[in-house]
């Protein structure tokens, strides 16, 4: 590559990073303001914001409320997510195919369109409005990311490995968790991140979905936001981006980014 | 030690049949070589055999038993695998340990197990390593070893040789069959490599369009193929169409070529009047001041030989020469044929 081409290079790459951090850098720098409106570049610094934050019981309620429903999301739908992989790897033809489709289904619809039947099927099999449901909903809008990681991963495997695997005498459940889980646990953990933060900061099927009395951050924060126009939404924000990266550290500690 | 009788195996793939009606046996210890191009059937019936694949029909038996109904794990098959198929997150103990491990095998048989298994192979000391970092000999040692670990009823082994280079591959092929000898393992080997079938097996099947074209020792089949298929995979080979004269002893012909007259060997029952194809190897050509005249198409020098194609009554004839022989394209020369090195083939020419 030529020197101008390298540069131009560096240029387009610089402008994508600048595009896509800049809003992280202003929200984290506006909650750190000691000033009494969210504004950019901040007055003074303070952490007072994070105080009230952590300090304000309906946000906290809704923080504990996201991260639990994060946390039971990702755990069903890995776990679902590697079956239907492994179901789809499986199948072949018209099965297949179709497999893929019905999973990929929540992906391709608006997210509202699924919202509204969902919140019907809900009330209809008495969990309208319940944090079961909400649960449910969760779940289903976010399989198709946990599904689409995993089977890519499953794709790069080598059929041999699951025939060596088993001309050496292996059942099928030592062959994957001896062979296959090992070599797409990358494609699994990338899954379950992005089925954390799907649901994390999900806002159109929280809201229509949301239990009685409970309520999400991403709900808290528009209410507050509605109300307030202080930097306590952008420390909330803030602390959000804090916990993906602590979460993005703790897998590349335990298996490695570049193994995903 | 393994007996393993193959009959009538069908497969097909889609309604595009692999495998027509395939015939094989094996004795005891016995290293029996499936030869033929890709798409002939030959690792398709591998795959049958190892489990990874279920025939339409027919059946394999082993020692007398059908194996069908024999889940893939439980035949004890030590399968060889083209691309190795080595784990990649395990080291070369673990790897080799793998068979031993899945038969919840004490942990000192195996550590045991696996040295002996490393050291025949001659991987002694690289056992901490991953495959990755190993080269594709040693990859493929690794691969035989771990196949050989659990001490299987049968060794099949597809296209072991394919990603190696030459030298390699005559130093891994001499090593199997070593071990395979040594240990009294019946075989099943497929390769497209002549010389690699010649070399290494009691028996060698060649495959042609999901059947047996022939099946018999390497000598037989280079020296009495049943066809130019066959003479041609085997080694380089002319086929004459040549018309049967007389019949002298069950397998001594007198066939006509043109105006000329030769007594030759070949198949048993063939009749007189009948034209068939007479196989004729390059070193059966001599050039002398009489015989069929000939003219010469090509000659090419190799250093230790000089190769080529004349024209003999209207057929090419592939020949190999001294280099110092006087042959010259053009020129019109008399040929003298080896019946040694000729097979009068049953397959009937126009």
């Amino acid at each position: 590559m030529t020197v101008p081409l390298r540069l131009g290079a560096g240029f387009v790459l610089a402008l994508i990073y600048g595009f896509i951090l800049l809003p992280l850098v202003v929200v984290i720098a506006s909650s750190l303001t000691a000033g009494e409106l969210m504004q950019f570049p901040p007055q003074g610094l303070s952490l007072r914001w994070f105080a009230r934050f952590f300090a304000d019981e309906a946000l906290m309620q809704a923080l504990v409320l996201s991260l639990r429903v994060a946390a039971v999301t990702t755990v069903a739908v890995t776990v679902i997510g590697t079956m239907a992989a492994l179901a789809h790897r499986a199948l072949s033809g018209w099965a297949r195919q179709w497999l893929r489709t019905g999973l990929l289904l929540p992906l391709l619809l608006p997210e509202l369109l699924t919202s509204i039947g969902l919140l019907f099927f809900l009330y209809r099999i008495g969990l309208g409005k319940t944090l079961i449901g909400l649960q449910i909903a969760h779940a289903v809008v976010t399989l198709p990311f946990a599904f689409v990681s995993i089977a890519a991963a499953l794709d790069q495997l080598d059929p041999a490995l699951e025939d060596a695997s088993n001309s050496l005498g292996a059942s099928g459940w030592d062959t994957f968790r001896h062979i296959v889980l090992p070599l797409v646990r990358g494609g699994i953990v990338t899954g379950a991140l992005f089925a954390f933060v799907t649901s994390f900061d999900m806002f159109t099927v929280s809201f229509l979905l949301k239990p009685i009395g409970g309520n999400t951050l991403p709900l808290a924060l528009f209410d507050y936001l509605s109300y307030d126009y202080d930097p306590t939404a952008a420390a909330a924000a803030a602390v959000s981006v804090v916990l993906a990266i602590a979460g993005v550290v703790v897998i590349e500690k335990l298996v490695g980014l570049r193994n995903l | 030690m393994t007996e393993v009788r193959i009959a009538g195996l069908r497969k097909s793939f889609g309604g595009q049949p692999a495998l027509v009606d395939v015939a094989l046996e094996a004795a005891p210890g016995e290293m029996i070589t499936l030869l033929g191009p890709s798409g002939c059937g030959k690792t398709t019936t591998l795959r049958c055999v190892a489990g990874f694949l279920a025939p339409d029909g027919g059946d394999i038996l082993v020692d007398g038993r059908s194996i069908l109904d024999v889940p893939l794990r439980r035949r004890d098959f030590g399968v060889v695998f083209q691309n190795y198929a080595l784990f990649p997150h395990m080291t070369v103990t673990q790897n080799v340990a793998y068979g031993l491990r899945v038969r919840r095998i004490g942990a000192a048989e195996i550590a045991s197990r696996v040295a002996a298994s490393l050291a025949e192979v001659g991987l002694t000391g690289l056992g901490d390593r991953l495959p990755r970092t190993l080269s594709g000999g040693q990859q493929q040692r690794v691969a035989l070893a771990r196949a050989l670990v659990i001490h299987p009823r049968l060794l099949l082994l597809d296209e072991p040789l394919a990603n190696l280079d030459a030298q390699l591959r005559q130093e891994m092929r001499a090593l199997i069959r070593a071990v395979q000898r040594r240990q009294g393992i019946t075989a099943f080997y497929v390769t497209h490599d002549q010389a690699e079938a010649m070399a290494s097996s009691d028996r060698v099947a060649v495959m042609e369009r999901g059947r047996v074209a022939q099946f018999a020792t390497p000598r037989e089949i280079y020296q009495r193929p049943v066809s130019r298929y066959v003479a041609a995979f085997t080694g380089e080979a002319s086929a004459l169409a040549v018309t049967l004269r007389a019949a002298h002893a069950p397998d001594r012909y007198t066939v006509g070529l043109g105006d000329a007259q030769m007594e030759v060997p070949g198949a048993a029952g063939l009749s007189p009047g009948s034209r068939h194809f007479l196989m004729v190897r390059p070193q059966a050509v001599t050039f002398g001041p009489s015989g069929i005249p000939a003219t010469v198409r090509e000659v090419a020098f190799f250093g230790a030989t000089q190769q080529g194609e004349v024209e003999l009554a209207g057929q090419a004839l592939r020949f190999v020469t001294d280099p110092n022989e006087r042959v010259v394209a053009g020129e019109t020369v008399h040929v003298t044929l080896d019946p040694a090195h000729a097979w009068l083939m049953p397959e009937a020419a126009a």
